[in-house]
């Protein structure tokens, strides 16, 4: 199954006829789906400006990244749900749509990018790493989640 | 409730200076003070709309989106913020560092998210006021703002009263998790009610009930 064949059966399903015909339950999707990207942002936020020294200075980096980390996941998997849901309704719209595959192209970069190198990262005592190392981490995880959060929003301007 | 009015694909900003202006309610639906109140409401609106800022805005592609980016992206500092410390404030996240550090040394970036929040805000209520002012989610969203900010004031202050007996517990007492839990649900449901004001189901004109006509404010139109 090609990609676009996958769009056409993922709008024409039962999850795509919901998100089609019920506007009460896809405005509650997009709520769900806000909420968990504040939260999202809430932990990548806490952690990195932690590393760049702006906020929490007087509290263990290690300690704030390990706690911010548990509820990154929770974040990202509520967002995955329910972004699922939400495309299932546009699918096509989705599929002809630039900032769409733009998202998707920042999000995998972003996981890929938390899963293999910051959380390793972060997981060794952050007094064993260099300052520039932690700072430039921070940054490049800011940017990129900001990116996925931007295109998000771009794709129902376009 | 019908189908959306807007996709999350679909311009949800150009959303009409459609003539409400010209719509004519239910006269039993609105009565005395709040009809009075209602066309007040409106006629402030009407003023505000036809300003050519307003219009300016509304009609700038390119402006009112990135008005609306940036007031949907400041969640994640401002409601990204308060979620930390709401869930420290339940127990469940971040347990092993003091909740009084959380709160305090977030306060800031969350005022800083809040500030740009409500400048945004007011911006997008400027560039669409008529149609805003008759949105009975737009109202909703106003109110649960207001008791959000009371929840926030009582619970600050019961946060620093109690805060030498309980802060470095990993649980925090039960009165401050009722206050943290009550916070989380109520900027739940105002996400829930910025994002419906997108949508038409309510909107004045429709044949809908007259608490619906009352509560979304529906006026018959000075401008006639």
């Amino acid at each position: 199954m090609d990609v676009m064949s996958f769009f056409t059966w993922l709008e024409g399903s039962t999850l795509g006829h919901i998100a089609k015909s019920y506007g009460g339950v896809y405005a509650v999707a997009q709520t769900v789906h806000l909420a968990s990207m504040a939260l999202l942002g809430g932990t990548v936020l806490v952690t990195d400006l932690r590393l760049l020294n702006v906020a929490l200075r007087d509290v263990p980096s290690n300690a704030v990244a390990d706690g911010a980390h548990k509820w990154f996941k929770v974040a990202l998997a509520i967002i995955l749900l329910s972004g699922i849901f939400m495309v299932a309704g546009v699918a096509m719209k989705a599929y002809y749509n630039d900032f769409y595959w733009a998202k998707m192209a920042a999000l995998a970069a972003g996981i890929l990018f938390v899963f293999a190198v910051k959380r390793p990262l972060l997981k060794r005592d952050h007094s064993q790493i260099p300052g520039w190392l932690l700072k430039l981490v921070a940054v490049a995880s800011i940017t990129v989640w900001f990116t996925v959060a931007a295109c998000g929003r771009w794709i129902g301007f376009s | 409730m019908g189908t959306a009015q807007t996709s999350p694909y679909t311009p949800a900003t150009h959303i009409f200076r459609r003539d409400l202006n010209h719509y004519s309610a239910d006269e039993s639906s609105q009565r005395g003070f709040s009809r009075v109140l209602n066309e007040l409401l409106l006629t402030f609106a009407q003023w505000l709309g036809a300003q050519q800022w307003s219009v300016g805005l509304h009609e700038s592609f390119y402006m009112y989106n990135w008005i609306e980016t940036t007031h949907v992206l400041t969640l994640t500092v401002f409601l990204g913020m308060l979620f930390v410390i709401d869930l420290r404030m339940l127990g469940v996240a971040l347990t092993n560092v003091p909740a009084s550090k959380i709160a305090e040394r977030l306060d800031l970036p969350m005022m800083i998210g809040f500030t740009v929040m409500i400048v945004t805000g007011l911006l997008l209520f400027y560039a669409i006021p008529v149609r805003t002012t008759q949105s009975v989610w737009f109202r909703l969203k106003v109110i649960l703002l207001i008791a959000a900010g009371i929840n926030a004031w009582i619970f600050r202050n019961r946060m620093k009263k109690a805060k030498p007996t309980w802060d470095l517990d990993p649980t925090p007492p039960k009165n401050v998790r009722v206050g943290a839990g009550l916070s989380l649900s109520l900027w739940i449901v105002i996400i829930f009610a910025g994002r419906a004001i997108a949508y038409d189901w309510f909107d004045c004109g429709k044949d809908q009930s007259a608490f619906m006509n009352w509560a979304a404010g529906c006026v018959a139109a000075a401008a006639e």
